[in-house]
């Protein structure tokens, strides 16, 4: 998966379903769909992806998670078809010795050291001197291998990062993380960032989620969107950017003249849109905000408004999510 | 098999809590207390039978054993999909049964004394003959071998497997086994009830079954219940 954004997945859906398109790579899927009862929680989701990091961006509740479960075996898909490293995720227990999941929940073996978690897992999937293997992912996320502290007591950042370490000691071929750097400081994403580029460097597939724009910007150019269950887009990350920056943003201006500066804004074309929200704020949209917040400091001089406050109603991933589906 | 020790001492690690083993010494030194009071409150000629009917059947096998079974093995494959760890085991690439085998042997290893200890012990307190403190044993044993295998399953399958296995065990065990014959041979409680008096050489329960039956259905229920739980273990949705 690489090159410019394609046409959003999702956008027809109102019309006919497209025939499935042959897909290859270490990890496919075919017009996968999961329902819970009357959740739709994935519909007719089908890409591929190959070694490399691939970030999977959505809002809470897109679709992340229950993807990363399907693609790792944990519940099925109630339609279409899931393949890693051409096998059934589901049933295939040779798979799981070349898979790894970093899962979003906390909850660990509480009782057991970081480096005894570490160990077990690396014992559980048979890694030749599990203990020396054990130490080494444990020093690989920064953590101390003589800390015989129990796990309980780990802070969310410490835990994030044993979370990685239990999935990486045995080397796994395609590794799946589930909003990894979740109660990271700034420095130890800095860390882990580097750790699944260079994961993904060594030829192995990763596939990163999160709902945080701008750390999906620095996993890597590869990205699939997800919104309410469907992949909206998909390809470099620089072409979803710029479908963004080119969408309409919406924003609020308080003033003491909302009527005389929207005026000015609207002839100005500084804007696309003006609407007298209260006697003290007005919604404008424009396509442009950087040519807006410039033009809007001058337009407020020449009519005698009082500029208090502009505030982006919209900069949020759900916004984003919103109008890549209407597209 | 190094995976299977790997998982049976975390289960064993996980599956008892303090509060757990508290409670359950505490259910122990009550079938101590109960089998001295037994001792000294009655006469010799009517002791053994007292002892019998509400030390080893009511206290024993119908309390003890089936809750402290429950205890144990719905928290086996009950606590790891409460609390999501459940991802853990069943993202490692160990064939299920073993997975569903080493639950069954960490529950075991700490069901069968904490049922089986205190009640024989509180036997040999109430003055039984040897005899009966053996088939106390043996019917106590072969009653938390069959009670965990069943519980195990219900764990995986049933949130708050605690509350289903008690009403299970109240109204299935204590009283629709009780009055209807054909249920009875439906229970765990009157084959076990069944073995221990047919060794103990006491008259058989209500409802109760041959020594023969005692012996080979138990068995039969316990490989269904494991077969089961393997496969819904393979089937399993794990959040």
């Amino acid at each position: 998966m690489s090159g410019p954004v394609t046409a959003p997945a999702g956008v027809s859906m109102s019309g006919p379903a497209p025939p499935p398109t042959p897909v290859v790579g270490t990890v496919t899927v075919e017009r996968a769909s999961k329902w819970m009862g009357p959740v739709v929680a994935l519909s007719d989701v089908t890409f591929s992806v190959g070694p490399g990091v691939t970030a999977l961006l959505g809002a809470n509740g897109a679709g992340k998670s229950t993807l990363l479960r399907i693609l790792c075996g944990l519940t099925s898909p109630s339609q279409g078809t899931v393949r890693v490293l051409g096998q059934d995720p589901r049933t295939s227990l040779a798979l799981r010795r070349r898979i790894g999941l970093v899962a979003q929940q906390e909850n660990l073996f509480e009782a057991l050291t970081g480096v005894d978690l570490v160990r077990l897992s690396a014992g559980l999937h048979d890694v030749p001197g599990a203990d020396a293997a054990a130490v080494d992912a444990v020093r690989l996320v920064d953590l101390d291998p003589d800390d015989r502290r129990p796990v309980r007591t780990y802070s969310k950042g410490m835990r994030q990062r044993i979370k990685v370490a239990v999935t990486l000691v045995h080397q796994p071929d395609v590794v799946f993380l589930d909003e990894p750097l979740e109660g990271l400081d700034p420095r130890q994403r800095l860390r882990m960032i580097e750790l699944f580029a260079r994961l993904g460097a060594e030829g192995r597939t990763v596939l990163v989620s999160s709902h945080v724009l701008d750390e999906v910007e620095r996993f890597g150019s590869n990205v699939l969107v997800l919104a309410n269950g469907r992949l909206v887009a998909e390809g470099d990350f620089r072409g979803i950017r710029n479908l963004m920056d080119d969408r309409p943003h919406r924003l609020r201006v308080r003033t003491d003249s909302p009527a005389r500066l929207g005026a000015g804004l609207l002839s100005g074309g500084a804007v696309v849109g003006v609407w007298v929200e209260s006697p003290q704020s007005l919604l404008v949209d424009t396509t442009t905000v950087g040519a807006f917040r410039r033009a809007v400091v001058s337009v407020a001089a020449q009519s005698h408004s009082r500029l208090l406050e502009v505030t982006a109603l919209d900069d949020d991933l759900d916004s984003v999510f919103r109008y890549l589906v209407s597209k | 098999m190094k995976s299977t020790l790997l998982l049976y001492r975390l289960h064993l690690r996980t599956m008892v809590t303090k509060a757990r083993l508290v409670g359950l010494f505490a259910v122990g030194l009550a079938a101590l207390g109960l089998g001295l009071a037994l001792r000294f409150t009655n006469h010799p000629e009517t002791r053994a039978e007292r002892v019998y009917t509400h030390l080893i059947t009511t206290f024993g096998l119908n309390l003890i054993v089936p809750v402290t079974a429950l205890v144990f093995a719905s928290a086996a494959f009950g606590d790891p999909t409460d609390d999501k760890t459940m991802v853990y085991l069943w993202l490692t690439p160990v064939p299920r049964w073993r997975l569903v085998a080493s639950a069954l042997a960490a529950s075991l290893t700490i069901a069968v004394p904490v049922a089986v200890l205190p009640l024989a012990a509180a036997t040999i307190l109430a003055g039984s003959t040897s005899r009966v403190v053996m088939a106390t044993s043996v019917g106590a044993a072969f009653a938390t071998v069959a009670y965990t295998a069943v519980f195990l399953g219900l764990g995986l399958r049933v949130r708050r497997a605690l509350a289903w296995g008690l009403a299970y065990l109240l109204i299935w065990e204590l009283a629709v086994a009780r009055a209807a014959k054909g249920a009875a041979k439906l229970s765990i409680s009157v084959y076990s009830r069944s073995l221990l008096a047919r060794i103990a050489d006491h008259l058989a329960p209500k409802n109760g079954t041959s020594l023969l039956a005692a012996l080979i259905v138990p068995p039969i229920v316990i490989v269904a219940a494991l077969v089961l739980t393997t496969w819904w273990l393979a089937r399993a949705e794990v959040a």
